[in-house]
């Protein structure tokens, strides 16, 4: 044991004393920091285009003001949506739903005031979205001229440097059949914010006029379309016994989670193994080494070594991922726990993980002591990769629809088994299911170890790649 | 007890026999040289004794066990194809391979200082293993077999690679390891190493032995020729007593040479003796003693270095 330990440890170092493997290992939160701020920057980076209204020559009524109030409208729209998207993990679903409708119905002050009492953490770190147009007033050289003098004026305020940069000009009419059009000028062509703050204005304006025109009161119309009834979920099968909330959402979320994150430790872990054995062969380290360790030894030092190494990353995200909850949703984090200390499922996600990475990891170092180069190895990881496709496939159904029979049959073909049932496995399912699936995968990972170290010892002296025959060959004994 | 006892050993790859009723054995605090040109079945047979391969058939007995595996602490090994991890300092890989045979880290460590110093690689200590010539690499890896101190010392093919210098400095590890009372077996192609340090030699042609013993007894397995060179007749020197046969050489600078074989157990001086009493015009002649290469090819019918020329020809062909 001492020997697959010293194995082991040599592993781990040669890829933890690297800077690529710090480098890739920060690389997920930087980059995802990266995309977030990005979206961050990108939304906050845009800058507000000054748009001026210019009534019609020839309007019988002014049409600004109607246009104001549909913007603003629109504004509070946003405004209600972002209180709501930011109140959610703290206050959950009905709470911020209600956010929402306080913003629309009553305004942004009243709305954050009550979220400052429900979801203080996220009111703290609440700002506003910025408005797509300001409206500003027009320069008197256009509202003063008229006909081709005025088209003029709207040229040269477009033209002109001088604070504020009006960014756009809509001069407001009516068409044919009286409903409200414009002529929208822009200071850059290439540039559509104006544009589609303009069009959804005038529809609203159309909308209002129209109804009033039949005798429908605006306003009521407007009651009616901010109406967002008080709706509560409830089920016996919730976290409280009652009502329904984010903490009932979180298995789904874990269980997703928990199924990526094992796909795609298996597939990283076994090509790193693979690529180590791959190497040691073409390098003549292996005779060295099976001169001095036995086979299951060198399989399974070099397996830990690289668990370790998995185990690295997997607790490095899990810490980041504890601090910024702790920092930010410490009541998220709270709920992750309760979740995965419930029915023991933690428990069986750490025997997925391991049956998971233990069964793929044994496949592809025996595939590593057939192989000199990465060429030599593409062929044999064709069927293991289409045969890993199918899990990520249904992962998604496993978790929306974990008792759907699809589901439920795949996830007890043992090859599939680690990924499926973990991303089930939040949704509790009957531990007959858990017996089967785990004995079935106990099965297939004995026949993998057992395979697996004759094809390793066969293979990392011979110069015979894998075929089906040498299979066959190192399956009888052969050698 | 005999450090190693090979009985009747085969070894078959399919329809391929590498090896076919190998018997030899070897004693302990000896250096045996396991003889014989590439492809002769010289690396099954070592994989074999290390237990990496089962044999077809036979018994092999190391260190008094039945299976290499069992006594792999005590063996020290080095592969005929080296390998080594690149990105490791020589410390760390002869403490690693020596931790592999049960050496704790910290006396690993020490010991790997220890030889590095004594073989000239001081300097290279806290180097990679890929900033070392092939030559350094090798010796780390020689050093990396030995670390652990083993009793039984298998060297595949060891001066393979190597410059004269480092040659030199191998022969001596060798003797060093038997003189510290280790048993050493080698292979090689190039029978000049085993004739200056082997105790024993088994030559190995086509998977087969073709003789066990001493180089002394190897080389008298062979023709001794003598060599004439004078105004000569073919039929006088034929003549001589103990001479098998002779062939003519060509011409020397004091006329006419040739090449008489003598017959097993023949006393060259006693020819020698004759040719002057009869009044030959001998005017230059010489002992031919056989060297173990010329034993390989009477005993064989192979031509241990065929081989190797004939890869180093391919080798240039390839390159051109």
């Amino acid at each position: 044991m001492n020997r697959a330990l010293l194995i082991a440890r040599r592993e781990y170092g040669a890829y933890a004393r690297t800077v690529g493997f710090w480098l890739s290992l920060l690389a997920l939160p930087f980059f995802a920091g990266i995309g977030g701020g990005m979206a961050y920057l990108v939304e906050r980076g845009d800058p507000v285009r000054n748009v001026a209204f210019v009534e019609a020559e020839t309007a019988e009524r002014p049409m600004t003001p109607a246009v104001l109030d549909a913007l603003a409208l629109e504004q509070r729209k946003s405004i209600a949506q972002s209180i709501r998207s930011a109140a959610v993990t703290e206050a959950g679903p009905q709470e911020a739903e209600r956010l929402r409708s306080l913003a629309l119905q009553e305004g942004t002050e009243p709305a954050l005031a009550e979220m400052r009492r429900v979801a203080p953490r996220a009111a703290a770190g609440f700002s506003a979205p910025d408005q797509d147009v300001r409206v500003v007033d027009a320069p008197e050289a256009i509202t003063s001229a008229t006909g081709e003098a005025r088209i003029e004026a709207v040229r040269a305020a477009l033209a002109s440097e001088a604070e504020p940069q009006l960014d756009a000009i809509a001069l407001l009419g009516r068409d044919a059949a009286g409903a409200p059009s414009a002529e929208l000028w822009v200071r850059k062509a290439s540039d559509r914010e104006a544009e589609f703050a303009v069009r959804d204005a005038l529809i609203e304006v159309n909308r209002r006029e129209s109804l009033e025109r039949a005798g429908v009161d605006p306003g009521l119309v407007s009651g009616l379309e901010l109406f967002r009834p008080d709706l509560q979920s409830f089920s016996p099968s919730s976290a409280s016994g009652a009502e329904v909330s984010f903490r009932d959402q979180l298995p789904g979320i874990i269980g997703l989670a928990i199924g990526f994150l094992l796909w795609s430790l298996v597939i990283t872990g076994a090509s790193i193994l693979m690529n180590s054995v791959m190497e040691e062969k073409a390098s003549k380290v292996l005779e060295v080494l099976l001169s001095s360790a036995s086979t299951t030894e060198i399989m399974v030092g070099k397996v830990l070594g690289v668990a370790m190494l998995t185990l690295t990353v997997l607790a490095a995200y899990a810490v980041m991922g504890i601090v910024a909850l702790t920092s930010f949703q410490p009541q998220v984090l709270a709920d992750v726990g309760s979740v995965l200390m419930e029915g023991g499922l933690l428990i069986y996600l750490l025997i997925y993980l391991v049956g998971g990475y233990l069964l793929y990891a044994v496949i592809f170092t025996a595939i590593g002591a057939f192989c000199e180069t990465p060429r030599d190895a593409q062929t044999l990881m064709g069927p293991i990769m289409m045969v890993l496709i199918v899990p990520l496939l249904v992962m998604q159904l496993a978790v929306r629809t974990p008792d759907a029979p699809l589901v439920k049959i795949l996830s007890l073909v043992p090859p599939f088994t680690p990924f499926l049932m973990s991303a089930r496995a939040p949704s509790q399912p009957p531990l007959i299911e858990h017996v089967g699936a785990i004995g079935g995968m106990a099965l297939l990972i004995v026949l993998a170890i057992w395979l697996s170290g004759r094809a390793f010892r066969a293979g990392a002296l011979s110069d015979v790649k894998l075929s089906w025959k040498s299979l066959g060959s190192v399956v009888r004994g052969g050698n | 007890m005999p450090a190693l006892v090979l009985d009747d050993v085969s070894k078959r790859y399919g329809a391929f026999q590498a090896v076919r009723d190998l018997s030899f054995q070897v004693e302990p605090g000896t250096i045996c040289g396991f003889l014989g040109p590439n492809g002769a079945g010289k690396t099954s047979t070592i994989r074999m004794m290390l237990g990496l391969q089962p044999a077809s058939s036979g018994r092999i007995e190391i260190l008094g066990a039945d299976d290499g595996r069992k006594v792999r602490d005590r063996i020290g090994f080095l592969p005929e194809e080296r390998g080594v991890y690149k990105k490791m300092t020589p410390v760390d890989t002869i403490a690693f391979f020596a931790g592999l045979k049960g050496v704790p880290t910290g006396e690993g460590r020490k010991r790997a200082r220890a030889l590095l110093d004594a073989h000239g690689l001081g300097a290279s200590k806290t180097k990679k293993m890929k900033a070392l010539s092939k030559g350094m690499a090798q010796k780390v890896q020689l050093l990396a077999s030995i670390a652990h101190q083993p009793e039984f010392v298998i060297l595949d093919e060891p001066f393979s690679g190597l410059d004269p210098v480092n040659q030199q400095g191998l022969e001596q590890i060798i003797r060093d390891l038997a003189a510290g009372g280790a048993t050493v077996l080698f292979s090689t192609h190039v029978m000049q190493h085993a004739e200056r340090l082997c105790d024993k030699v088994v030559l190995l042609a086509r998977g087969q032995k073709a003789f066990e013993g001493t180089v002394t007894e190897a080389r008298a397995r062979s023709t001794r020729f003598l060599e004439l060179e004078g105004a000569l007749e073919q039929a006088a020197v034929a003549a001589l007593p103990g001479v098998a046969s002779v062939d003519a050489v060509g011409e020397g600078e004091g006329g006419a040479k040739f090449r008489a074989a003598l017959a097993p157990g023949a006393e060259a001086q006693a020819a020698l003796r004759s040719a002057f009493i009869s009044g030959l015009d001998v005017r230059r002649f010489e002992m031919r003693e056989p060297t173990l290469h010329d034993a390989f090819i009477d005993l064989t019918g192979d031509d241990p270095d065929q081989d190797q020329r004939q890869t180093e020809i391919r080798a240039e062909e390839a390159a051109r």
